[in-house]
Formats: structure tokens, sequence, C-alpha cells
């Protein structure tokens, strides 16, 4: 490998390119609008609108391509080609970071969260699901504090070109993709559950052994409230913590002097302080959140597969 | 700022109070619960380890999945003021 393309080489561009990356974002939408004096007001619910890019209708359902749309295909073909080509390259003595990194991760999802939870047998079956849903979200969170030119309802101009504001944005900070991961974890755990004991076996096995007689009715009602309440909080775990903190970056970085509407000077100053806050939020999500959203979305995923077939005790 | 601001009559500025405070109280409220239990976590880990130094990695392992439980149950109450704000 030659001097250019060293590793330590490498990670220096990328940082330097993530930099100004998220430097453009700030600045160049600041300075066009700067530029255009007649500002609408900020509407913090804006975050929130996905208009269609390419409209696509199947039989009345709105399958159009939107910002959405497209981070998931994102995500999904990073999960895919990033794998495949470590899967190809890797030698027997890790050569670079890369490998390394990957390995750390696979040791990370086989040896901790399947093998950790799950007997032998539940393992090597549920284990690519479990490994391919890691990777997913954590490439799709990953993503998501990275500016892309992707917020095309501000366009700015350069050389006449209407090239759309950099933003950042998250495909599991809409409500939809969690949901959807969640649900097809709690039908997968049901499903196994009734294909190991039995419809109505499975359903005795929620109530913990040792209670019997007229307690298992209300127990029973509860258990049953708790196993859907377990589809809620899976997917508003992971929802919400990539959302708040999205909101509270754009919020520092920006919203709040925006929403203050402060003078120039009282702006300033709160702009200097609140941005220091959201690069500090920045590198906390970026370095703890994702990854550990992710950990435990597998986990639980894990741990309720366990569940679903465990023998009572 | 929003549409809920934009009141005129007293039944609007009453409706728009209470979803500001509904936002407010929503996330307050659900981070005492949270500091208190992600307090505990920590405070077992350090207890623990301090024990026995040599399970320090199990035992964060154990901690990280502690965190992110409990650290859920404010956003819970964030995302209730969120819809009692804008629905």
């Amino acid at each position: 490998m030659t001097k250019k393309f060293s590793p330590s080489r490498l990670s220096r561009l990328s940082l330097a390119v993530w930099v100004t990356l998220m430097g453009a974002m700030l600045a160049v939408p600041g300075l066009a609008s700067a530029a255009t004096p007649e500002e609408p007001r900020l509407d913090p619910a804006q975050e929130f609108d996905l208009p269609p890019w390419i409209s696509i209708h199947i039989f009345g359902i709105d399958m159009s391509i939107n910002k959405g749309v497209f981070y998931i295909l994102l995500a999904a073909v990073l999960t895919v080609v990033v794998v495949s080509l470590v899967a190809r390259t890797m030698t027997v003595r890790p050569k670079g970071k890369v490998q390394t990194t990957v390995e750390i991760g696979y040791s990370l999802m086989k040896d901790n969260i399947t093998d950790g939870n799950l007997d032998p047998k539940m393992a090597a079956r549920w284990f690519p699901f479990i490994g391919t849903l890691f990777l997913f979200i954590w490439f799709s969170n990953m993503i998501g504090y990275l500016p892309l030119p992707t917020n095309t309802e501000h366009t700015f101009d350069v050389a006449g070109v209407a090239i759309p504001s950099f933003a950042l944005y998250a495909a599991t900070a809409n409500i939809s993709v969690p949901l959807v991961l969640a649900l097809v974890v709690w039908i997968a755990y049901n499903v196994e559950g009734i294909r190991a004991k039995g419809f109505f076996k499975y359903i005795r096995s929620w109530v913990p052994a040792g209670v019997e007689g007229f307690m298992v009715g209300p127990i029973l009602a509860i258990e049953t409230l708790s196993h859907f309440v377990r589809l809620l909080s899976l997917s508003l775990r992971l929802f919400a913590n990539i959302l708040a903190g999205h909101l509270l970056i754009l919020f520092m970085a920006g919203g709040l002097v925006v929403l203050l509407g402060m003078g120039f000077f009282g702006s300033v100053i709160l702009g200097v302080a609140t941005g220091a806050l959201a690069v500090t939020f920045l590198l906390f999500e970026i370095g703890l959140v994702a990854t550990l959203q992710a950990f435990i979305f597998c986990t639980l995923t894990a741990i309720y597969l366990d569940g679903a077939v465990a023998e009572e005790h | 700022m929003l549409a809920a601001v934009d009141a005129t009559t007293a039944a609007a500025y009453a409706e728009t109070a209470g979803r500001a405070m509904g936002l407010g109280l929503g996330t307050g409220l659900a981070a005492l619960g949270t500091g208190v239990g992600l307090g505990f976590i920590f405070g077992k880990t350090i207890e623990a380890v301090s024990r026995q130094p040599e399970l320090k990695s199990e035992i964060q392992s154990i901690q990280w999945l502690g965190f992110a439980l409990t650290e859920a149950t404010v956003f819970y109450g964030f995302i209730a003021g969120l819809i009692a704000f804008f629905v």
C-alpha cells in the first residue's frame, strides 16, 4: 500500500471531509438566506415532513421515493456492501483497521448478543437475522449524523444549479422504520414460541410457574398487556433516542437562536454557547447512542426469542 | 412560531398554554425517575467493580444494557410531550 493511501492518511482525510460537510451544512444555507432577507418563519414541525421525490403509487398505496426511503436504501446498501467487501478481502491476520473493527463488531454480535442470550440451536438459526438487524440499525443511525444534500425544501444555488441543502436526517428518526423492525421481531418471537410450545401452552407459559388458581386470570391479563407493550417500547426506544438526539443537535446548532429571535449580539453570544453544546451532543450521539441503541435492540430481540422458547424452571 | 401559538381568543390561549405545559412537564417529570435510575445503575457498577476489579468488562456490558433501558423511560415522556404539543 503506497503512502498516499495509508490508513492514518485515509482516516484524517475522511475526518476532513466530514468536518467540511458539517461546515457546509451550517454555513452555506445561512449565507444564502442572509443574501435573501425574506426568511420564512422557522417551523420545527417541518422536520417531520417527507415530500415525495419520485411519486410511485401502486394500487392506491403510496410507495413514493422520499428522503426517508432514500436513507433506508442507503443504509441497506451500505450494510450489504461493506460487510461483503470485508468478507471477501479479509486475511487471517488483520491488516487494516476496517477488518479489526468488523471483527470486533462480529464478536459483539455473535458472542455477546446471540450466544449470551440464546441456546446453541436457536443461536445458530437466528444469528443471521440478529446480525443483519444490528448492522442495519447501526448504519442507519450513523449515516444520520453525516450531512447529505437531501433537503429539497431549501435549495441553494451554486453556479445556477439548485442544490438541495445539506441536512441531518436518520431513517430511524421516523416512527415507521423502528416500528416495522419491532413488528418483525415481535411476530418472530411469538411465532417461535407458538411453534415450540403450541398456541395454548405458549400463552399459558406467560404466567410464571408457581401461580395457580384464580390468580392466573389477572396475571395473564397483565402479562398479555406487557407483551403488547413490548412492541411499543421496542420501537419507541429506538425512535425517540435518535429523534431526540437530532432535535437537540438541530436546536442547539441554530434553531434556538432563530426561534428566540434576539438582537444581533444576543444571538451571537447565545449561538456560540449553544453551538458548543451542539458539537458535544453530536459527539455523544455518534460515540455512544447510535451503537448502543442498535446493541440494545438486538439484545432485547435475543432475550425475547429466548424467553419465548425457554422451558419453565 | 407554530400554529398552536397564533392564538386570539381566550380559549385558544388556554389550549396553547395547556399544550406548552404538557410539552414541558412531559420530559421534565420523566427525567426525575430516569435520573434516579441512572444514578443507581452507575453507582452499583462502581461498587461492583471496586469489589471485583477483574470483572470490570463484564459488569460494564451489563451496565450499558441497564443504561439504555433506563434512558428509554425519559424518551417515553418526551414523546408524550411531543404528542401533547403537536397532536
